[in-house]
């Protein structure tokens, strides 16, 4: 497949050097830490996107397959080409282009590692999330790619949470920038899509990656059984009495043996589990957070626990946990992982099947996983020079796949499903949701060559799609069988024979949003679709229809002292949880709690052939297939009609105060900028106008205990930047703080909100007024976005706000504008390169425009 | 061992990839050929016969530095410098070039004197500028194609050397009652010879006596070579000269040497040798583990200077600014001492004593400075992208004084320093304790 000409053509672009064939240089790059395997035919070392571009249109041109490569330590042979084809090995892309802690960004080539990024970012007093315990060599390509978790995302959500944008090769060698580092750009959530793709849709080259404040204070202990259940039980009775700890990772008896046989870090080699617990915050407090751990473990039948004396001590924790993997090595050559997900509550029912699996097959086994999260790694050792060990590993590797899917988890938490786990995805996903994904697939990869042929099964020799089945294993509430979902089905099929487009329609409060439809439209009604699926409180999730208002699922998780924490702009009593998805819609306290996207665990829909598709799952943790869920949210109702919605829930905070301040604006921003990257944590920093004056609201969400601590130390920093003192105000955990700031900006016919990044509000603000003077405005500093509404605007003026968004590195849109105004413009302002992405998308799923023709960003 | 034999160890990586961060030549290539678990992944793709031996295997054999960052990352420490180096004997068997190295092996290390000669022929001709004489002699040809680049590592070789000036013989001590054994490593005994005076003096302030040993090389650098059979015999020599010594110490302050003759049991494994080796083992000393043992204080069981951080919890430890008029002290740990003989506080703790010195940690300093005894000749392009990165972590410290205790890597570091036109100064660590005890 790949001749003499190629490989001329390819030492053409990046120089002889940079060029492997040889038979040697192609065994080296014919393996990962997985256990798939198989010979490249080249192997190229491109030096920028430039080059990387022109190799890939050239691969292209020729047919021929690739797949990016950064050092190679996937664990489910993503990395690999099993055609013969090209390894574009990204490992000079290992610079760190821009570090803007006042806007707490970074962008990175995909080469660089993640501690490299940790690195650089630490002595600015923050950190990148995201921690893969391989995050020594892993590189943020890899961490993009896989999605990756790891023991941190616990608490913080996995990489997906984090990353902010990518500059990206296409398959045809077209270079695109997805997002950037403003929040929530116009159209899909591409980067959302991008993340956890396995290189399968295009080559990252650039990540800009949010990084985050470090906490004040950490304190790591060690807790250790004599029964792995007991260790279990801990884990989930932690989580179920309201606390969320950093990390939650349980290591076993063999796991402990195997890594102190390395290297003494700590741990004592006669408990049958120890947990690493850690638990981050403010100083206020975190003792007694610590403490009530300690109480709940030892209630649970734990042995002893033992806190970290110092960061000596708790580095050699770390180090161990995080060199477990290659410590199996003491023990057996090889070990194969598997990296199922399942609710935490069942994980002693999932450990102990899996000890079953490990005798059946006779493999020993070996556990060490982010329990918290209920995310396996049970290591199953052999020595791959034994052909019937290898057989037999696959087996018992499939057969815990099928487990952790029958206890109603995922087949792959964190490391990708690549090839090893491909066969696997029919556990879990119908063979609609499988064609859908690959639709996506070949939407952006028409010609298949971008690391082709993984994640989705393949169909049958002569076939192009999977059969219509249903998941071979996972049992799934709700779907067709949901109130209202049947007519739904119905309607849309009607649709569709009628040639009539549809629109879905929720509450109707924001029935107006989006692009003027291009045709007329049958409103699709989800009122129905009002039934609760399954709320598991000790789990931490629920599932709802789609017509169920968000004020009905606040209700129902307050039985349980739990809540979703979004409070969206201009939402009211009637509004839908439908419609979060919908509109991705996310207010102030966006970047302390995430938004919508990063609550959602999975999402199921009809597609416009009437068919039901499902998204993700229910375990908190979870990258097998294309990330669907992300792509749907924030998709304006333009790809089918969400019937119901997973989403992920906290425990209420104990209560919630805002603290204010006025001033002049610039010491209004010069206060919230400093307040923003300080370890105060608060929920959300907004500034607003006041008579001739600003104000400076901070809010502060949690414990009683703590949040006295954080209000005077962020006053004392609002006076120390020459504001004055406004007072002290609790404010209703539902509604938040600034209910009426929003329902003002709401009655006005135009209201923009715009992003821009961080440091740049007030500048977007000053040049905004130039243009035209909003009526009503709030300034969300700590998201970047300005919320403004105007009596008038016209054509002219939205024009010179997009360009002046677009000049501080963000992009505005309009969520609400009069009739006539939408006759003329494009709401989402001018176009942008990565909308053809979008509208690929739309072209591959509703190939007919069944849905809401016409509401999307270039007016798709 | 032959590269089969080995196959147990080879096989225990299991590819987890934590070796390629702490492997200075996969930092600089990117490339899998240049890092443990590529060469394990070649040694065993030759035992399970995708392989062949052949020339492609040249790179991820022989551009090996021989550090062993990747065993002390590598949860299940498998050897891979160990295997690496052990191949390499296979390679030149089996692929069929006759290594001209032996002519050096063979030849001169066992021979001091001829040692002597051929550096000073080699000195006159590179201080005189012709310097293509070095070559001519034939002891530098051997090191191939990189040479013409690498011939300037060396600044000024001394025109005589160290036991040309001292011969070998018993010295009296200022000392009470110990007898110390001098082991003149090559790389002192003709090119660092200020360091071997430095040594000698601070040998003199402690023993009895001092005998500079009549010994010939260690036999590193044929053992790096896989050529086992040389460094046995320049061993064997070395042991039966020691057994004529009466010495309550062997002290040397080659970090390489010092590691290699600790070695020595290991080589002769399965050899009559092997019990002789193993009775001389208890004398050796770095002169670093002999100097530091020797101080008023002992030990101050500080936690180990780790390479294994974690940034989100530990933030950037702080470097205390200088006090002015100190001597800005940082220090560089060969290999061979710190991953070969695990000496690593000592260093620290010695120059921290020192009156004067503002001590300064740098970053990476157990990092290979590239120079790995003639790698900087045989591979001089990646050994100076190795080189570069130690400099940059140089420079970051400001300092006066770059310290080690390896004549071989004091060579690289001077080339470097000059290269990045750094005011900072090379020195071995005897030079400094002698900069001492002038001083009191």
């Amino acid at each position: 497949m790949i001749g003499e000409n190629f490989i001329r053509r390819m030492e053409e672009i990046v120089g002889k050097e940079y060029v492997r064939h040889s038979h040697a240089d192609r065994e080296l790059y014919s393996y990962d830490a997985s256990l798939v395997n198989g010979i490249p035919g080249l192997i190229v070392f491109p030096g920028t996107t430039e080059e990387l571009a022109e190799v890939q249109r050239a691969a292209h041109a020729a047919k021929i397959p690739s797949v990016a490569r950064g050092f190679a330590t996937n664990l489910s042979g993503g990395v690999i080409t099993r055609d013969g084809g090209l390894v574009v090995a990204l490992a000079r892309f290992n610079k760190i282009l821009s570090i803007n802690p006042e806007s707490r960004y970074a962008v990175v080539q995909t080469g660089v590692t993640n501690l490299e990024v940790q690195e650089a970012v630490a002595p600015l007093g923050m950190f990148f999330p995201p921690d893969p315990a391989s995050q020594k060599v892993a590189t943020i390509g890899g961490t993009v790619g896989e999605n990756s978790g790891g023991p941190r995302c616990l608490k913080y959500g996995v990489t997906s949470n984090h990353i902010l944008g990518m500059k990206m090769v296409m398959a045809n060698g077209e270079i695109v920038d997805i997002a950037g580092p403003s929040f929530d750009p116009p159209g899909y959530d591409l980067r959302g899509l991008v993340v956890g793709s396995e290189g399968c849709l295009g080559m990252v080259t650039e990540v800009t990656v949010k990084i985050t404040p470090k906490t004040e204070s950490v304190i790591t202990m060690l807790a250790i059984y004599d029964e792995v259940p007991h260790a279990a039980n801990s884990v989930s009775a932690i989580v179920r009495a309201g606390i969320l700890p950093l990390t939650l990772e349980m290591m076993d008896n063999t796991i402990i043996k195997a890594v102190e046989k390395g290297g003494p870090c700590g741990y004592p080699q006669d408990a049958a589990a120890v947990l690493i617990i850690e638990v981050e915050g403010m100083v206020t407090g975190l003792k007694e957070q610590a403490d009530k751990i300690v109480e709940i473990c030892m209630a649970t039948k734990c042995r002893e626990v033992r806190v970290a004396k110092n960061q000596a001590e708790r580095d050699l924790l770390w180090k161990g946990r995080r060199g477990a993997f290659g410590a199996i090595c003491n023990l057996s050559p090889n070990y194969l992982v598997n990296d199922g997900c399942v609710l935490r509550t069942l994980l002693p029912e999932a450990l102990e099947r899996v000890v079953a699996i490990s005798k059946k097959y006779g493999c020993p086994v070996g556990n060490v996983f982010h329990a918290g999260d209920g995310n396996l790694h049970p290591l199953l050792m052999f020595d791959s020079r034994n052909p019937k060990e290898l057989e037999q590993v696959h087996k018992a590797g499939v057969e815990i796949m099928e487990l952790c899917a029958e206890l109603g988890g995922t087949i792959s938490g964190e490391h990708g499903v690549g090839h090893e786990k491909q066969d696997a995805m029919h556990f879990i996903f119908s063979g609609n949701d499988l064609n859908t994904q690959q639709a996506v697939k070949l939407a952006l990869d028409p010609g298949n060559v971008l690391n082709p042929n993984k994640i989705i099964p393949l169909p049958a020799a002569g076939k192009d799609k999977l059969p219509l089945t249903e998941p071979t294993i996972l049992k799934r509430l709700g779907g067709a069988k949901a109130a209202g979902v049947a007519e739904a089905i119905a309607s849309i099929k009607e649709a569709r024979s009628a040639k009539k487009p549809l629109r879905v329609v929720g509450g109707g409060t924001f029935n107006g949003i989006g692009n003027r439809l291009a045709a007329s439209v049958v409103p699709l009604a989800t009122d129905k679709m009002t039934e609760f699926i399954e709320y598991d409180s000790d789990n931490q999730f629920i599932t709802a229809g789609a017509g169920v208002t968000l004020a009905a699922l606040q209700e129902k998780l307050a039985s349980h002292n739990q809540w979703l924490p979004v409070r969206p702009p201009y939402f009211t009593t009637e509004s839908t949880t439908g419609s979060i998805v919908a509109l991705a819609a996310a207010g102030p306290e966006r970047q302390a709690y995430g938004a919508p996207r990063d609550m959602l665990l999975g999402l199921q829909y009809i597609d416009s052939s009437g068919n039901m598709v499902t998204t993700g799952g229910k375990v908190m943790k979870n990258v097998a297939g294309y990330d669907m869920t992300r792509l749907l949210t924030g998709s304006l109702g333009s790809l089918g009609c969400i019937t119901e919605a997973t989403w992920k829930v906290s425990t209420k905070p104990e209560c919630c105060h805002m603290v204010g301040a006025t001033g002049s604006l610039s010491n209004c921003n010069a206060a919230a900028l400093k307040i923003i990257i300080s370890n105060l944590l608060p929920v959300s920093v907004v500034i607003v106008p006041q008579g001739a004056d600003w104000k400076l609201l901070v809010g502060f969400e949690g414990l009683e205990m703590v949040v006295p601590s954080q209000i005077e130390r962020c006053s004392a920093m609002m006076v120390l930047a020459g504001l004055k003192p406004a007072g002290e105000t609790s404010y209703p955990l539902l509604t938040g703080g600034h209910g009426d700031l929003f329902t003002g900006i709401w009655q006005q016919p135009t209201v923009l909100q715009a992003d821009v990044v961080i440091a740049r509000v007030v500048e977007l603000y000053e040049g905004l007024a130039k243009i035209a003077q909003p009526d009503n405005l709030l300034l969300d500093v700590a998201c970047g976005r300005v919320h403004a509404g105007f009596t008038k605007l016209s054509a002219a003026q939205w024009k010179e706000i997009d360009t002046l968004a677009s000049r501080c590195q963000g992009h505005a849109c309009l969520v609400k504008a009069p009739d006539t105004f939408r006759n003329e413009v494009d709401l989402y302002g001018s176009p942008r390169r990565e909308w053809k992405l979008s509208h690929l998308i739309k072209q591959a799923l509703d190939p007919e425009r069944m849905f809401a023709p016409g509401i999307l960003p270039g007016r798709v | 061992m032959t590269v089969l034999e080995n196959y147990d160890a080879i096989a225990k990586c299991n590819k987890c990839g934590f070796c390629h961060v702490a492997c200075p030549i996969f930092r600089s290539t990117g490339h899998e050929s240049g890092v443990a678990r590529g060469r394990l992944a070649m040694l065993r793709g030759i035992i399970e016969k995708r392989i062949e031996w052949n020339e492609e295997l040249e790179d991820p054999l022989f551009t090996c530095l021989g550090c062993e960052a990747c065993t002390t990352n590598c949860f299940g420490a498998v050897p891979t410098a160990e295997l690496v180096l052990a191949a390499r004997g296979e390679y030149y068997d089996k692929v069929g070039k006759k290594p001209a190295h032996r002519l050096l092996f063979e030849h001169l290390l066992p021979y001091p004197k001829r040692l002597h000669l051929a550096a000073r022929a080699a000195a006159y001709g590179k201080n005189s500028g012709a310097s293509k004489l070095a070559n001519a002699l034939g002891l530098l040809r051997i090191f191939g194609r990189d040479l013409p680049k690498a011939e300037g590592i060396v600044d000024k070789l001394p025109t005589s050397s160290f036991r040309g000036t001292l011969k070998p013989g018993t010295y009296p001590g200022k000392g009470e009652k110990l007898k110390i054994g001098y082991f003149v490593g090559c790389g002192i005994d003709v090119i660092q010879i200020e360091a071997g005076k430095a040594t000698f003096a601070a040998l003199q302030e402690r023993g009895k006596s001092v005998t500079v040993i009549n010994n010939c090389c260690c036999g590193l650098p044929p053992y790096s070579y896989g050529d086992i059979e040389n460094a046995k015999k320049l061993a064997k020599k070395n042991l039966e000269t020691f057994e004529g010594l009466d010495v309550d110490v062997i002290v040397t302050d080659c970090a390489s040497c010092a590691a290699f003759l600790k070695k020595y049991p290991k080589v002769f494994k399965d050899d009559p040798y092997y019990e002789r080796a193993k009775r001389c083992l208890p004398k050796v000393r770095d002169v670093v583990e002999f100097l530091y043992a020797d101080q008023p204080v002992g030990a101050t069981g500080q936690a180990p200077v780790g390479t294994y951080h974690d940034p989100h919890g530990a933030a950037a430890t702080a470097q205390k600014v200088s006090s002015d008029k100190k001597v800005i002290v940082t220090y560089h740990d060969p290999c061979h001492a710190v991953r070969g003989q695990k000496i690593r506080n000592e260093p620290r703790e010695i120059l921290k004593k020192i009156p004067g010195v503002e001590y300064k940690e740098m970053a990476e300093a157990d990092w290979c400075c590239g120079g790995a005894g003639s790698y900087a000749l045989t591979h001089y392009e990646l050994s100076q992208k190795v080189l570069d990165r130690k400099m940059d972590n140089v420079k970051k410290t400001n300092a006066d004084l770059l310290v080690t205790s390896c004549p071989g890597c004091m060579i690289q570091l001077a080339f470097g320093i000059k290269r990045h036109g750094l005011k900072t100064r090379v020195v071995h660590i005897s030079e400094m304790i002698n900069y001492m005890e002038t001083k009191k």
